[in-house]
């Protein structure tokens, strides 16, 4: 069953070159319990998704289309103060810079009591306790003492763990994760992932998590959603995705990977680079670097198709083929 | 068989930071320790490692951008820490360094033609037509064509600006490339696109490569060779495929088992080391790593574990392997 929908979004933003469409029609599913990886590269509106769903995006953003559908509310429809209820309490996030999210003038205790204080009701003693409990289960080391330091005073590995305890404080059904490891070393991002395996086991939460690795989706994700300039190219579960990739973006970006084994040979190129996003597309954005690409994908979009169970692409091969 | 191009023994790096009220107390940070290897002409060395393992430090004192405490680099027969200044400004003619990030190392006000032909009006004299002749064919090499001369920086994007601080590198025609984090900034795509670049660019030209980098799997792709380092040391050597096929120190081998592999097929068991690396301003006793070791044993925390040769062409520094030779 899903948890949160997004259907059909689209978000443009004004810059002084004009707009860019950063969004340009985005469908997707979180289940619940699941583990959900929104993949792509530089650009592709990962990150745009994610602050869409929070209603966090910046002032020249405009949502100019689309549903988010949480437990039968309208996320863009609700007012500022349900959104502030849902926000925290019910869908937190957890951002790449713990330094630039967590405020340096308070301790991490304080931070923690902040947000138990505005979501739910308990005595001062019983938020104490609490604290500990939240920072000894992402694994802090002495929690109790952990409640009285500052931001700088804890190494970046640690100040991830502390937000995300923060993250926990309201009991969240939804985490949305963005790029929760990229500015950590691999030996502490493998720590983080750990930790965010076993807390969405432990509690049943359901995650986003916005990254640019496949590697990192491939170990902690079930199932992929693949972005390309603003619109989703293919979305299924790991296992098929990683096994069968079927839109050309997906098997170019998979095929670019160096892999053990495979040592000074040449890697698999995409040619070109990704769209900018400041011209309207007409057909299929991925055309211009598409080794298989035909005349109407040129001016025709393609739209996400059922290409095996729970196996979804937007291309017009499949229809060529046959499978469509 | 010739002589090696690079032959690095003992190097080591202390930096002293000041602390207290005025300065008063001062500590080391121990940024390497006595590291040793060498490069073949024509081959790639690989370095891997975490932040704060001392792989840039190296970088920097290879080319005596920061003059090391100790140890000696000789290249090409060439005791490169007894050099003066004038003398070393021409030894760098041929070994060229190339960052992570190209906008910060671009002078942003210099156009495509500028930033190449800058290092060849200071290591050469050209006419103005052999200059733009030069340039022109090292803009080829790279993959772009003439018009890049006439962009800025910012009209770049990662992948082209990476493009042009490799022709600026190769500008002056050196035998030996350090490469800190090339492709760190890029992305998939992008990197394979510079990835082979370096590969050709290695063929036609026959350059050495030091190629520094955090990602396992982009440098086994690169490499020849692959040191392994923690806290200022290596702490194993050998060849590419070996550090996937047989990585014996403990902390390579937590390494690869935490470098997330796009094969979700690949399952099994990972090492998870506990806590961080220590500061090199205070490390352990002993081995560094042992704080973290899930091998530990009593002579770790007080003795470092000297290199031994497993194989030929295998050194690990690791108590675990005390009885090899």
């Amino acid at each position: 069953m899903a948890i949160l929908t997004v259907e059909n979004l689209r978000v443009r933003f004004k810059t002084p070159f004009g707009a860019v469409y950063a969004l340009r029609g985005i469908d997707f599913e979180l289940a619940k319990g699941q583990t959900l990886g929104l993949v792509g590269e530089t650009g592709c509106g990962k990150s745009v998704t994610g602050r869409s769903i929070m209603r966090l995006l910046d002032d020249n953003a405009q949502v100019t289309h689309g549903r988010i559908i949480f437990e039968d509310k309208d996320l863009l429809q609700v007012d500022d103060g349900e959104m502030r209820r849902i926000r925290g309490n019910r869908i937190a996030m957890i951002f790449q810079d713990p330094s630039a999210a967590l405020n340096p003038l308070f301790t991490i205790g304080q931070q923690i009591n902040d947000v138990l204080r505005a979501h739910a009701s308990n005595t001062r003693e019983g938020r104490q306790s609490q604290i500990v409990e939240l920072l000894a289960s992402v694994g802090l080391p002495d929690p109790a003492q952990m409640a009285d330091v500052y931001p700088h005073q804890l190494s970046g590995g640690q100040q991830q763990r502390a937000m995300i305890a923060q993250s926990l404080a309201a009991q969240p059904d939804v985490i949305i994760a963005d790029e929760p490891t990229t500015a950590l070393d691999v030996t502490i991002q493998a720590q983080i992932l750990d930790l965010l395996r076993t807390l969405q086991r432990e509690r049943a939460i359901s995650v986003i998590l916005i990254t640019h690795d496949l590697g990192i989706v491939a170990e902690t994700c079930q199932h992929v959603v693949v972005l390309y300039a603003g619109r989703v190219v293919e979305t299924g579960s790991v296992a098929a995705i990683f096994a069968d990739p079927q839109h050309p973006y997906t098997q170019g970006l998979l095929a670019a990977l160096p892999r053990p084994g495979s040592r000074g040979a040449d890697l698999t190129v995409i040619p070109g680079s990704v769209p900018s996003g400041l011209e309207r597309i007409a057909g299929c954005a991925f055309a211009p670097r598409c080794e298989h690409v035909m005349d109407r994908c040129r001016g025709h979009q393609p739209a996400l198709a059922e290409i095996g169970s729970a196996h979804q692409s937007a291309c017009f091969l499949h229809e060529a083929s046959g499978d469509g | 068989m010739a002589d090696p191009l690079l032959i690095v023994r003992d190097l080591s790096m202390t930096f002293l930071r000041r602390a207290g009220l005025f300065g008063r107390r001062t500590h080391q940070i121990r940024a390497l320790n006595q590291v040793s290897f060498t490069i073949e002409a024509g081959e790639t060395f690989g370095i891997v490692g975490e932040s704060g393992c001392g792989k840039s430090t190296l970088a920097r004192c290879l080319l005596r951008l920061l003059q090391p405490t100790g140890g000696s680099v000789r290249f090409d027969g060439v005791d490169l820490l007894a050099l003066g200044d004038e003398e070393m400004r021409r030894m760098r003619q041929r070994m060229q360094i190339v960052l992570q990030n190209p906008f910060s190392s671009l002078n942003p006000r210099l156009n495509g033609f500028d930033l190449i032909a800058e290092p060849l009006r200071t290591h050469m004299e050209l006419s103005r037509k052999e200059m733009t002749d030069r340039v022109a064919s090292l803009l080829a090499e790279v993959g772009l064509s003439g018009e890049f001369m006439s962009r800025h920086p910012h009209q770049l994007s990662g992948g082209q600006a990476q493009r042009i601080a490799l022709a600026r590198a190769l500008a002056p025609n050196p035998a030996f490339l350090i490469l800190d984090e090339p492709t760190s900034a890029l992305d998939v795509s992008v990197q394979a696109q510079i990835i082979n670049l370096l590969l050709r660019l290695q063929r036609q030209r026959g350059l050495a490569y030091l190629f520094i980098t955090h990602d396992l799997s982009v440098i086994q792709h690169i490499s020849d060779r692959i040191a392994v380092m923690y806290l200022g040391k290596i702490v194993e050597e050998t060849a590419s495929e070996e550090i996937f096929a047989d990585p014996q120190h403990p902390y390579t081998q937590a390494l690869l088992s935490s470098t997330p592999m796009p094969d979700p097929a690949s399952g099994g068991q990972r090492i998870i080391l506990p806590g961080t690396a220590p500061s090199a301003a205070n490390p352990p006793a002993g081995c560094a790593f042992h704080p973290r070791c899930s091998e530990v044993m009593e002579q770790c925390r007080t003795v470092f574990p000297a290199p031994r040769h497993t194989a030929p062409d295998h050194q690990v520094s690791c108590h675990l392997y005390d009885h090899a030779q």
